[in-house]
């Protein structure tokens, strides 16, 4: 079996990169490699040929939901920049905070981490605070690339701050381990490692403009536009988030999208000009064509993997690797997971392996608080790379991938030590289980 | 149906709308055509209740 | 026709083509009439909504089966397919359904618990849409499901499942895992309705054990195994030790953590006088390290990746060359639920329940499942029930 999964897993690596060669897209080359590993799976009945076009429409609904919640968060948002809000935010923080660097880039560091530890996801926090963000470090002298990896590296640590983790909720979900005890493991790496990011890669000034500079060179305030009419879509749904968790049996759920469809309706009204919410929703729709994509074809990716067994064998592939030689492969094995499988990742890797080492007596919990410092590295990891392409798209970087993903270095290496680090001696970090609960 | 989840078949069908609306516009990228479909797929599904 | 519309047609037919097979295969799916078979011991059947209205006309509402004996005595409630993905409590439940007899007291059967999570596939982990059961008329033929409930009877789902009533905070996902929304409310989510409805059966009916029927991955530690709580421990630990002394099984005793809610085996014995069990018996199927998801897999539980990390000790079950056959699975819940009854009935004899015609490990291991299970074309019209 092991060899007829290798010669599978060869055809859908082939199919990828001769699609490539022929300058076809990562969206259309991920899906040539699921049509093919699907068909070279078929000759030997995984699966059988009539099932082929049921497993790729099914692993499409994968991600069903989080589609749904990038659409209408960036529909939101979009109306809130076209509004002129995004312009007004930013004004007033430069005015504000542009000689106490400092202190603005904590404060921006912190409003990239909220909507993140909200929801538990890293895209949530760029696409509804990514592009003001962005805007004020460009003008506290941060270049597009350094501003796009600040975002990168805090958005996915935001993913990974407590409340909400999704990774360790899979896991937790997947290992039956409560999900509680992971305020302390989780909140404190999240804080000194953005503290630490942000400082890195933002604290040094380009160019030598002022304050007074900076204020002139940014577009004019939209005629009417005040401070609550910024505010009042976020307190909207900032407060339903909150509501859901303080009262969360005197309402039905309503879900992030209706979050965001609520509060974007409230951008719209409260908006001092009139906005064309048809063709700004196409236009938004249109710009998040490749993302939405790579969703469905991540999902039907993985559908087809595990059909064939592929995905299984590079599961067990991971368990079977030697103990300490897995403690310095973590370092590649999860973010890569994450980059080819996203959430996925944490349930065909992740399980197994909490598993195995909760079995040789390393604490479950902080293992799992250590390895969601890694995942969300891997979301700016091709072929997805969704936070990564993300942080790009909302600061307007025009430079190549690979140049911005270079700058995140040396947080990456330092996020990754402490990961591993947490991990291979989480039997003693158990005190901050215990303290958060 | 709950009202909330009648809710959420009228923002999927809002999106379908858009995608379809953007596949009907798009006059050059095969590729962008493909990738529209291909986001189409569970949206029109759930539309029917299908999946 | 313009060469752009040329191509967008041929685009349109090949994805058309591709969603309307699927689509048909997974609508016949959800919509497949699976047969369940009352035996001579049924002596009425209700819906699960009798308990919790808010399920009328949904498709959570469920048949209960009640199989009452002559004589009165004690209550005993088997839950199947709480987990949709571990077909062995289904399977064992229809044994009992199609055989059981009961001389005293009562045995209550819902055979599809989480009937939503039956009609619902598990996107991204490609599984097989049915499989069957070899019998000597023939085969039956099963829907293979989901571990939650379809997003078309419950939608949307939170961002973080708060559960009711601790306020614990769990995966999104388990807002639709009817063994994570225990013990429910009725004016909830439609999951924490069946629980609630499921609670409101205990409670009125006085039942005094229930058994909610799982499988487990053997990379799992919590799996060939009775779960319960403080309460039950003492029947638990008596029936896991019998079954290894009598029938040379292993299906050891975990305790139930008092700070994970949401679980059967938890909330049931904190919210009512009822005795919760919860019964693991490995699934190779589940496991992430496995090749194919087909349905050999599912029914004989072999795999060379397991084989092999059972010898570097990764597993948490004996494995070896003959893998975890169905029969065995189904034949261990079989005999774990008659030792619970047994036990139960020794403790409490003023509310003994007594069974008969239902087969034990040894039984079903040497006969296979299919051998207990009646061709309904000799089976009277009215006892045929189609879920």
């Amino acid at each position: 079996m092991q060899l007829q999964i290798s010669i599978i897993l060869a055809v859908m690596v082939f199919a990828y990169i001769i699609a490539k060669w022929k300058k076809l897209s990562v969206e259309v080359s991920m899906l040539a490699a699921a049509l093919v590993g699907g068909l070279a799976g078929a000759f030997v009945a995984t699966p059988p040929i009539n099932q082929l076009a049921r497993h790729l429409v099914e692993g499409a609904f994968t991600y069903l939901d989080v589609i749904l919640v990038f659409v209408t968060a960036t529909i939101f948002m979009a109306i809130v920049s076209e509004s002129g809000g995004v312009n007004y935010v930013v004004r007033g923080t430069i005015k504000l905070f542009y000689n106490l660097r400092l202190i603005a880039l904590l404060i921006l560091m912190v409003i990239i981490l909220i909507p993140g530890a909200l929801t538990g996801a890293g895209s949530v926090s760029l696409l509804v605070v990514g592009a003001p963000v962005a805007m004020a470090l460009g003008y506290l002298g941060v270049k597009k690339k350094k501003a796009a990896a600040i975002l990168f590296i805090v958005a996915g640590l935001s993913a990974a701050a407590p409340p909400v983790n999704i990774w360790a909720m899979i896991l937790s979900a997947g290992t039956a381990i409560p999900y509680v005890g992971f305020e302390l493991p989780l909140g404190i790496p999240v804080l000194i490692l953005g503290t630490f990011s942000i400082l890195v890669l933002g604290w040094k000034k380009e160019g030598n403009s002022d304050r007074e500079t900076a204020l002139k060179e940014m577009p004019e305030i939209t005629a009417n536009m005040t401070w609550w009419r910024v505010l009042l879509p976020f307190v909207v749904f900032f407060g339903l988030v909150a509501a859901s968790r303080i009262w969360p049996f005197a309402y039905p759920v309503l879900g992030l999208p209706l979050q965001f469809v609520l509060a974007g309706l409230t951008a719209l009204l409260v908006s001092p000009i009139k906005i064309n919410i048809l063709k700004l929703s196409r236009d938004t729709v249109k710009k998040l064509l490749p993302l939405l994509a790579t969703m469905i074809i991540v999902g039907m990716l993985q559908q087809v993997m595990t059909a064939t067994g592929v995905r299984g064998f590079l599961s067990f592939a991971v368990i079977s690797t030697p103990l300490v030689l897995l403690f310095i492969l973590l370092a590649i094995i999860i973010p890569f997971s994450e980059g080819v499988l996203t959430y996925g990742g944490a349930a065909i890797i992740g399980i197994p392996l909490v598993w195995f080492l909760d079995s040789i007596g390393l604490h479950a919990t902080i293992v799992i608080a250590g390895l969601s410092l890694l995942w969300p590295l891997g979301d700016g990891l091709p072929p997805t790379a969704l936070i990564g392409r993300l942080s790009i798209m909302v600061s307007d970087y025009k430079g190549s991938y690979w140049s911005f993903l270079k700058s995140t270095w040396l947080p990456w290496l330092v996020i990754t030590a402490v990961g591993i680090l947490m991990v291979i001696f989480s039997a003693r970090l158990d005190f901050l289980v215990k303290w958060s609960m | 149906m709950p009202f909330i989840m009648l809710i959420y078949y009228i923002i999927t069908a809002y999106i379908l709308a858009m995608l379809i609306w953007n596949f009907i516009k798009e006059k050059k990228s095969v590729n962008d055509m493909l990738l529209y479909l291909l986001v189409m797929i569970p949206l029109i599904l759930r539309l029917l209740r299908v999946k | 026709m313009p060469k752009q519309w040329k191509i967008k047609v041929i685009l349109i037919l090949i994805v058309a083509a591709a969603v309307i097979t699927a689509g048909i295969q997974l609508y016949n799916h959800r919509h497949y009439r699976m047969l369940l078979t009352a035996g001579p011991g049924v002596t009425k059947v209700h819906m699960l909504s009798d308990y919790c209205s808010g399920l009328k006309g949904t498709m959570a509402d469920t048949h209960v089966f009640f199989l009452k004996g002559k004589e009165p005595g004690g209550k005993m409630l088997i839950l199947a397919n709480t987990h949709s993905n571990e077909p062995a409590s289904l399977l064992a439940a229809l044994i009992f359904l199609e055989n059981a007899v009961v001389e005293k007291g009562t045995l209550i059967i819902i055979p599809q618990f989480n009937n939503s999570g039956g009609r619902n596939t598990r996107p991204g982990d490609g599984y097989p849409l049915y499989f069957e059961i070899q019998t000597s008329w023939g085969t039956k033929k099963f829907r293979m499901g989901n571990r939650d409930a379809s997003p078309l009877d419950q939608w949307p789902d939170p961002d973080v499942y708060v559960h009711y009533p601790d306020k614990q905070l769990l995966s999104f996902l388990d807002i639709r895992n009817t063994n994570r929304t225990w013990p429910g409310r009725p004016n909830g989510a439609l999951m924490e309705k069946v629980t609630y409805a499921a609670m409101e059966l205990m409670r009125t009916e006085k039942v005094d054990m229930t058994v909610d029927i799982h499988g487990a991955e053997t990379m799992f530690p919590v799996t060939n195994c009775i779960v319960a709580p403080e309460k039950a421990i003492r029947i638990a630990t008596m029936t896991s030790l019998t079954l290894k002394a009598r029938e040379g099984f292993d299906n050891h005793v975990e305790p139930s953590p008092s700070g994970f809610r949401g679980l059967s085996h938890r909330e049931i014995g904190d919210f009512s006088d009822t005795l919760p069990f919860l019964l693991e018996a490995p699934l190779p199927f589940l496991d992430q390290p496995t090749g194919p998801k087909t349905v050999k897999l599912l029914l004989d539980g072999k795999d060379p990746f397991l084989l092999s990390l059972a010898k570097k000790n990764k597993l948490f079950v004996p494995y070896d060359e003959s893998g975890w056959p169905m029969e065995n699975r189904v034949g261990q819940h079989c005999s774990a639920v008659l030792e619970l009854l047994r036990q139960f009935s020794r403790k409490s004899p003023d509310r003994s329940i007594q069974v008969k015609n239902v087969p034990r490990y040894a039984g079903i291991v040497k006969n296979g499942v299919g051998y207990y299970y009646h061709n309904p074309a000799t089976i009277n019209k009215k006892d045929l029930y189609f879920n």
